[in-house]
This record gives C-alpha cells, sequence and structure tokens, in this order.
C-alpha cells in the first residue's frame, strides 16, 4: 500500500496517458473507420451507389488486417509509423497503430449498424426524387444513430483494452503501470489500483453511452 | 392523353443461381392510365404488381419495352433526370416506411426540402398537407408514437407534398385492420376527387378495388391478363386464369369442394345464375320458374356492389319434371348466364 502512495504521481500520469491515447484513437481511427463503414455500406451490391470492385478491394483489405493480434499489428506497422509520424516507440505510435486497427473494426461495426436501416425507407427516399449522398446523410445515418452510438461505446471500451500493451513499444497509460510497477514489482496493491481505474473508466463511457443511445432512440 | 403509358414491357431479374434461367417478373405489359383514373391492380402475391408499379417511378429499371409518365420517355433517361420524374410521383407504402428518427412535420417536408422549396414555403405547405390528413395536433410527435392508420395519412401527406399529378399505392392498407382500411380508402378518394390526383392502387383485397378503382387489371405470372371498368372485369370476366381470380375475391360462386357438399346435400339440379346490372331482374326469373312449376331451393349466392352497379351469382337447386327443368333454363338463358354445375 504505501508503495502505491509513493508512486501517485506516475499513477496519475499513466491514467492522464491511457485518457490521451484512448480519445486520439477515437477521434483519428473513429472518423476513418466511419468512412471505410460508409464505404462499403454504399458500394455492397444492390446498394445505392454499388461498386463491386470498390466494395470487393475495401473487404479484403479488412478482413486481412483484422485478425492479426493486436500486439503483434503494433511490430508490423512500425515501419509505416516511422515513415509516417516519424517514430516507432512511444505513446503516438501506439496511437498510429491502434487507429489503424480500430479503423478496419469500426468500419465493419458502422456497416453492420447502417445495414439495420430499413430498405424500405431508403425506397421512400428514393422514390421522393433523393439522390444517393442526400440519402445517406439526411436518412441512413439519423435512422442508424442510435445503434451507431451504442457500436461507438463499444468500440470505446475495447480501445482502452488495447491501450494496455503500448509499453511493448515504449508507451506508457495505465496497461503499463500495472505491468512494471505492480506485476514486476510483486505490489498486487498497484496493479489493483490501475485494474480499479480502468473499470472506473469503463463504466462512465458505457453509461454515458447508454445515454446518450437513449436519448437518440427516445426510449 | 395517358399519364402513364407501357408497351410491351418486359422486367427479368438475373438468375438465382449461375445454371437457372432468368426470372421474368414483367411479361410483355400494355396499359395505360388515363389522367383522373384511380386505376387498380390486382392478383395473387407473386404476380408481380409490386414490381410494375416500381418500374413507373423508375425505382426498377425496366429491362425492354418503353414506359411514358406524362408524354416523357422514362426508360431512356439519366438517374439524375429521374429523380426529377420521382418528384412528380407520389408513392405510398404497405409498411409506410416513414422515418422514424424524423417528426411527423419533417416527415411531410422531406420531399419539399429534396425539391428545393424556401423554409416559407415548407411551412406552409406541411400546415395545408396536415390539415387535410387531420393530423395537426400531431406534427411534433414521432412515427413510433402514432397507430397504424395515423402513420399512412402521414404517409400519404407525404407522398401529396410536392403536389404531385400520381400517386402509387402499395398494398397501401394491406397491413390495416378493416375499419382503418375504409379510412384510408376514404382519404384517398379525396385526394382523387379534390386534386385530381391520378392513383395507381396495388391491392390484393377486392374490398380495396370495390370502393375506390374505377379501372383494374388483374395480373398472373407477370403479365395483364385482362383489364377494363371494374364492373365488367369482376362481373364478367372473359380469362380463364382472370375468372378462377374473381372467383376466389368476388362472393357467390362456389369452389368444387363446396359444390360437392352442395350435390351431396340436396337433390334435384344445380345450376348457377348470373346477375348483372341491366339484365333481367331476379324477380323475372323467380317468376319464370313460379309459372314452369319447378321448385327451387336457393342453395348459395352472393351480390356485390361495385360503385352502386349491382352483379352476383345464385347458385339454386330445381326440383321437377326434367323436361320442364330444361324448358325453363333454356328460358331464363335467354336473359341471364346460366351454368349447369351438378
Amino acid at each position: 500500500m504505501d508503495r502505491l502512495f509513493e508512486l501517485q504521481s506516475e499513477f496519475w500520469v499513466a491514467a492522464v496517458e491511457t485518457l490521451y491515447m484512448v480519445a486520439l484513437t477515437l477521434l483519428i481511427g473513429g472518423a476513418a473507420g466511419l468512412l471505410l463503414g460508409i464505404v462499403l455500406y454504399m458500394t455492397r451490391p444492390g446498394s445505392l451507389l454499388s461498386n463491386a470492385p470498390v466494395f470487393t478491394i475495401v473487404n479484403v483489405i479488412i478482413n486481412f488486417f483484422r485478425p492479426i493480434p493486436f500486439i503483434i499489428f503494433i511490430a508490423a506497422v512500425q515501419p509505416l509509423s516511422r515513415l509516417v509520424i516519424g517514430t516507432g516507440i512511444g505513446n503516438n505510435a501506439l496511437i498510429f497503430a491502434l487507429s489503424l486497427a480500430a479503423s478496419f473494426a469500426i468500419a465493419r461495426i458502422v456497416e453492420q449498424n447502417l445495414l439495420t436501416v430499413s430498405p424500405g425507407v431508403i425506397e421512400a427516399a428514393r422514390s421522393m426524387g433523393a439522390g444517393p449522398l442526400r440519402i445517406l446523410r439526411t436518412v441512413v445515418l439519423p435512422e442508424a444513430l442510435g445503434p451507431l452510438v451504442l457500436g461507438y461505446t463499444f468500440v470505446l471500451v475495447a480501445l482502452v483494452d488495447m491501450t494496455a500493451v503500448a509499453g511493448f513499444i515504449g508507451g506508457g497509460g495505465l496497461g503499463n503501470f500495472a505491468l512494471v510497477y505492480g506485476y514486476r514489482q510483486f505490489e498486487p496493491a498497484v496493479t489493483w489500483a490501475a485494474v480499479l481505474l480502468i473499470v472506473v473508466f469503463v463504466q462512465i463511457v458505457q453509461f454515458v453511452g447508454n445515454w446518450l443511445a437513449r436519448k437518440v432512440l427516445r426510449r | 392523353m395517358a399519364l402513364v403509358a407501357l408497351r410491351n414491357v418486359t422486367k427479368t431479374y438475373p438468375a438465382p443461381d449461375r445454371t437457372g434461367a432468368p426470372v421474368v417478373a414483367i411479361d410483355q405489359v400494355d396499359l395505360e392510365v388515363e389522367p383522373g383514373d384511380v386505376y387498380g391492380i390486382i392478383g395473387y402475391s407473386g404476380a408481380g404488381k409490386s414490381t410494375l408499379v416500381r418500374l413507373v417511378n423508375a425505382l426498377e429499371p425496366a429491362t425492354s419495352g418503353s414506359i411514358e409518365v406524362d408524354g416523357r420517355e422514362i426508360t431512356t433517361m439519366s438517374e439524375r433526370e429521374l429523380r426529377g420524374i420521382r418528384l412528380g410521383i407520389g408513392m405510398i407504402f404497405q409498411q409506410f416506411n416513414l422515418f422514424n428518427s424524423k417528426t411527423v412535420w419533417q416527415n411531410i417536408a422531406y420531399p419539399l426540402t429534396v425539391a428545393g422549396a424556401s423554409r416559407a414555403e415548407v411551412a406552409a405547405r406541411v400546415a395545408e398537407l396536415l390539415d387535410f390528413v387531420g393530423l395537426a395536433d400531431k406534427a411534433r410527435n414521432f412515427p413510433d408514437q402514432l397507430s397504424g392508420g395515423q402513420k399512412q395519412r402521414v404517409g400519404i401527406a407525404r407522398a401529396l407534398a410536392t403536389s404531385p399529378r400520381l400517386l402509387l399505392a402499395d398494398e397501401a392498407t394491406s397491413a390495416l385492420d378493416p375499419e382503418t382500411t375504409q379510412e384510408v380508402l376514404e382519404l384517398l378518394k379525396r385526394v382523387n376527387r379534390e386534386f385530381g390526383v391520378t392513383i395507381i392502387v396495388i391491392t390484393h383485397e377486392m374490398d380495396v378495388i370495390q370502393s375506390i378503382a374505377t379501372k383494374v387489371a388483374v395480373m398472373d405470372a407477370g403479365r395483364v391478363i385482362e383489364h377494363g371498368p371494374v364492373f365488367d372485369v369482376f362481373s364478367n370476366p372473359q380469362n380463364p386464369s382472370s375468372q378462377r381470380f374473381v372467383a376466389t375475391v368476388v362472393k357467390g360462386i362456389p369452389s368444387p369442394a363446396e359444390l360437392a357438399v352442395l350435390r351431396e346435400r340436396h337433390d334435384g339440379r344445380i345450376v348457377t345464375i348470373s346477375f348483372r346490372d341491366g339484365d333481367a331482374s331476379q324477380a323475372a326469373v323467380f317468376l319464370e320458374l313460379a309459372r314452369a312449376g319447378v321448385e327451387f331451393e336457393l342453395v348459395y349466392g352472393g351480390i356485390n356492389d361495385i360503385q352502386g352497379r349491382a352483379f352476383g351469382h345464385l347458385t339454386l337447386a330445381l326440383r321437377g319434371p326434367d323436361a320442364a327443368v330444361d324448358a325453363v333454363i333454356a328460358t331464363i338463358a335467354e336473359r341471364v348466364d346460366v351454368t349447369e354445375v351438378g
């Protein structure tokens, strides 16, 4: 317990690092995933802008990268990370790898949620003379907003989980804190302090997500 | 000039698997809808009715043939031009297809926004339509707070927003109970009468045709097998398939199974007499039977009313000396259709 008090400042730095990594990944990966998911949805056969080559290419890329375990993915994209952001280690390199991995997963979640919009509603909009992009913007996205909010909440919780391996490439965060100061130094109290804070984060995220989705769905 | 004219229109879908033949949904259909018509299209499910109506606003492209809407050929138009055509054609659906994330007001405003109306125009038109369908107090409600009948009234208001000349109704009452169905049909009648909107009604329900349609086309396996004024088609169908279809929706003609039961229960000769408005009256027929001394019993039948004109089928068991029965059947047959069924 005493050790935990000594490590107080490291603990809070780690907490802020986790928040920083999750927030930035959600922003970058979330936007890229949304875009990819929309491309998948719009270009799939029989959809508003169906385009077999585009759909197949995006689909194959996502299927290729998605099954790669994240810790291996980090190592695999390290050269690319150096090329794009100038470094292969640290929190920012983790954000780069995580954004990339997350965007593929988010693309699938976005695609699935957009597919829940009833084809009849889209047909109705078409019968009123609306074009594909207008239908996407004014019908499909608003109709799917509730499930999308829940989908992103799910992703956010998963991101907290995935940032725990940041230490692997010299990053920080609560996961790294728990491993370095708790696990390796035989201090279960330190490990558990990190675990509890992560649980609190996740609970808050889930609560806010559910509240937002309820508001959007009006139930 | 016809508002909608289909000439030799065919629609095929690619085969469901590599080895199969393409599926023919619409097979060489000709159809003309005049301005002001309420044109019913009736047939079993799978007959191609919904596909046919989707060809008219080009939600589905035709495979071959010509489709003219308001004098303009639409089969050769680009998608962008078609959007302009669709603004002039309203459509309502069996499942209403309202936007659940938008209020009633926003639902009705949607097509106006697509058409590029100004904010003031939208507000005025939506208020007018809400009033017309009697839902002024529901403007701020969401669709999931409405009953089925109210949802379809919103659907109708939304379809009429851009003041189209043509309204397509795809099984618009099939998800509603009988009472609500009548309400919605009354509303459609008003749309036709007050705004002069031409309506194409897809349905499998005879009641719908009977209460609002002026003309009807019977579809079977992608073909229009019979068309004409509703009274003519239903009181005297010509094509064997349409006779079969009409027999299932018109009261009064016993099915073969029912006929077998009738034959068992009644002796004598069983004949079905078909009356049409303008033919000899029932009274004259019964008088003829009485005069011939033939004993008769009414065993099956029904009288239908289509826009104030009656037709029906009565099945009688006739008992008496064979010669007398033969003679009286011959006499009656001069005036009305008589079919000996057993």
